[in-house]
């Protein structure tokens, strides 16, 4: 990759990666470290981009996704066998944005939850993207998809409107 | 078509915004193309204080040594020259290196 490439490959991506980090981690911070972690691996040649297997974007958000799943593990936050427990007490308003809620909300939901809701909610991916960036197979993604959207209105309850269906228990 | 709980859900989720992307990456990426030696000219490190304090301590103590040795050498005065007699007969005796006595 030459250095203009690279500098293109960046300024494409870096908006794209950088949402998706902060959303996984929940930290600008740390999203800023995955973010260049990741590139630092390109740039040095670590890891070697193959167009053959699928576009840059696709490539690039592995690499995102996989350092911030890794991060996550590092600091405890990621237990892969809890994937299946449903999660969180509905949020109590109080004084609280609501903006703030829904951000404690995905986070508290379990990694491979908040991918899917991530990449499918926020980055608005259809399922056979998901299936490809991830590796899961579509039967898991789905699962893991509705899981994530089952707890987070459970848990989101309190900001929803009382009319219309009884969140949780669908 | 979805239905209207399923829109208020998502549109409940679009108000979570994140912040854009800090001008402190887009140095720290960028950068990495420079070549290394440029870090002599432009790069920073970060010290842990109790390093920076140690490293200040002993850079310290090492110019007070030094000073108090330059400051500690004894000045020569001027010295009289009134009773000195140059030699008036001078042998010169060579002693070799393994001479005996």
């Amino acid at each position: 990759m030459t250095d203009a490439e690279f500098r293109e490959a960046y300024e494409s991506h870096r908006d794209l990666l950088f949402r998706f980090a902060c959303r996984m981690t929940g930290s600008a911070e740390a999203a800023e470290d995955v973010v260049h972690d990741c590139f630092l691996l390109l740039w040095r040649k670590k890891l070697v981009f193959d167009r053959k297997r699928g576009p840059l974007r696709s490539f690039l958000f592995g690499v995102t996704r996989n350092l911030a799943l890794k991060r996550m593990g590092k600091d405890g936050s990621f237990d892969e066998l809890a994937e299946d427990v449903a999660v969180g007490e509905p949020a109590d308003p109080g004084n609280r944005e609501r903006a703030d809620m829904v951000a404690q909300a995905v986070a508290a939901l379990p990694p491979l939850q908040r991918e899917a809701l991530i990449l499918a909610e926020y980055e608005e991916m259809s399922l056979e993207q998901m299936v490809q960036l991830t590796g899961a197979d579509l039967a898991a993604v789905k699962s893991r998809l509705h899981r994530a959207r089952e707890n987070l209105r459970r848990m989101l309850a309190p900001l929803m409107p009382p009319r219309g269906t009884a969140y949780g228990k669908r | 078509m979805e239905n209207d709980d399923g829109r208020k859900f998502r549109e409940l989720l679009q108000e979570w915004r994140v912040p854009g992307v800090p001008k402190s990456l887009d140095e720290r990426v960028l950068g990495l193309r420079r070549p290394w030696w440029t870090f002599l000219l432009t790069g920073s490190i970060r010290i842990p204080v109790p390093v920076g304090v140690a490293v200040a301590g002993i850079l310290l103590a090492m110019v007070g040594a030094l000073f108090k040795q330059r400051t500690a050498e004894p000045v020569l005065g001027s010295v009289s020259l009134i009773d000195f007699r140059p030699v008036s007969d001078l042998h010169v005796r060579v002693i070799r290196k393994h001479a005996s006595n």
